[in-house]
């Protein structure tokens, strides 16, 4: 039970390093992975939409205090992640959401939710192009979170 | 009755709980200038960013020399120096009894290593090697060899924060260095833009954009960029500057904080905006 609160923050830790320190070397422009996104997802589709969000949320608010960003963003953008992954939670379904393709499909919808919501927080009533917002402020990074999911789906399933 | 509410609150539950949590996420936005909240950030990322730097450094373990690190600060201290004289050359013709009213003014500036770096389009900013134990201070100008580069808005005794010019909480005021036509620079997501700069003003694409006199929170005359495009608005009767700046923000390392903040009564008058 406490394994199960504690562990995504555990995880949080070193992702959120990765996320600060060697991520800034793989982004293609201002495109990146979002390695927090994968967590919060992942947990989600374990215990469920409730999880989801409040570990989003949770999550969201450490990166914001941890990175020196704007507070609530990334905990905005997260929530909504959050809630959305739980939307594929089916507990006869554990396996199969998290050590397929179907996960990689559910963190490339969460990813772009996550990055839609962030961007359009920051941006609302600039008068920012819808298209750019779509494509390169949310479509284009929710692409590299899925790509960086892959090899940690082989290292899953190979782990089993 | 009771039980039919209660029945449907239960239904709704996780709706309730994701409004709320959006709800608390958006006051914590509204409240990121509050004092408390602050202090609560400058304790983690000051902590945090010790783990960082660790990281961080044995990423670079091999690219990291002091000679490298000593000759990007000669170069930062010349870029300032050369856009000084850039700047007396320019005025010399108009102001030249003036000149002899202004003081000199050497900015001494501090060498830093980004540890950590927020890869965004929307909030760039970066996590700098550099606190106060070594001077540093809220609004100070951060430059490297090519010209400005962002501003500390926040300060532990180890680390600072700098917000850099890709960020759209960003406004800054800047002057056509060839005709001194003023405007504010700000970020949209994809480029700086000076907005609403009237037809009949006279920029040309090539212009070199500098800090503005005007600023109150940058030094005047720190390079910020280069004028690439002039768009007209519908209208017919202003134009929307775009500003490529000197600095690839991307593939940044060294840095350099200026000692040097501007006057709080300057400040006071708020004609420069961080939002």
């Amino acid at each position: 039970m406490q394994l199960k609160h504690f562990l995504p923050i555990l995880i949080f830790i070193p992702f959120a390093v990765i996320q600060l320190t060697i991520i800034p070397f793989v982004s293609i422009g201002h495109i990146s992975p979002d390695l927090i996104v994968i967590i919060v997802v992942y947990f989600t589709l374990l215990y469920g939409q409730i999880y989801g969000t409040l570990l989003g949320f949770t999550l969201g608010f450490l990166f914001d205090l941890l990175s020196g960003g704007l507070i609530g963003s990334a905990m905005f953008a997260k929530t909504l992640a959050g809630f959305s992954a739980g939307y594929f939670y089916n507990e006869n379904k554990i396996d199969q959401n998290t050590k397929s393709i179907t996960f990689v499909v559910i963190i490339f919808v969460c990813a772009v939710i996550d990055s839609l919501a962030y961007s359009v927080l920051a941006y609302s009533g600039t008068g920012m192009d819808v298209l750019y917002l779509m494509f390169e402020l949310s479509i284009l990074p929710g692409v590299y979170t899925t790509l960086v999911v892959f090899p940690i789906l082989i290292f899953m399933t190979k782990k089993v | 009755m009771q039980r039919i509410i209660r029945r449907f609150l239960l239904s709704i539950k996780e709706y309730i709980l994701l409004v709320l949590l959006l709800i608390i996420s958006l006051s914590f936005l509204s409240a990121n200038d509050n004092q408390q909240v602050k202090n609560l950030k400058t304790f983690a990322f000051g902590n945090f960013a010790f783990i960082n730097s660790v990281s961080s450094g044995l990423a670079n373990i091999f690219s990291n020399t002091d000679q490298l690190i000593r000759l990007k600060k000669q170069n930062a201290e010349l870029m300032l120096m050369v856009n000084k004289l850039r700047e007396y050359g320019l005025e010399n013709n108009e102001l030249k009894n003036l000149l002899d009213y202004k003081k000199e003014t050497a900015h001494p500036v501090i060498p830093a290593v980004i540890v950590s770096k927020l890869v965004s389009n929307v909030q760039g900013n970066f996590i700098i090697n550099v606190g106060r134990a070594d001077s540093v201070s809220l609004g100070m100008p951060v430059i490297n060899e090519l010209g400005l580069i962002g501003i500390i808005t926040d300060a532990s005794d180890n680390f600072s924060v700098v917000r850099t010019l890709r960020s759209s909480r960003l406004s800054l005021a800047v002057v056509d260095q060839r005709s001194n036509v003023s405007g504010i620079l700000d970020w949209n997501g994809s480029s700086l833009i000076l907005k609403n700069i009237p037809t009949t003003y006279d920029v040309k694409i090539g212009d070199r954009i500098i800090t503005s006199e005007f600023s109150t929170i940058f030094p005047p005359s720190i390079p910020v960029g280069i004028v690439t495009d002039k768009e007209t608005n519908i209208s017919g009767l202003l134009n929307n500057v775009t500003v490529e700046p000197y600095v690839d923000i991307n593939s940044l390392r060294n840095v350099f904080v200026m000692k040097v903040i501007q006057s709080k009564q300057i400040k006071n008058l708020e004609l420069n905006l961080i939002k």
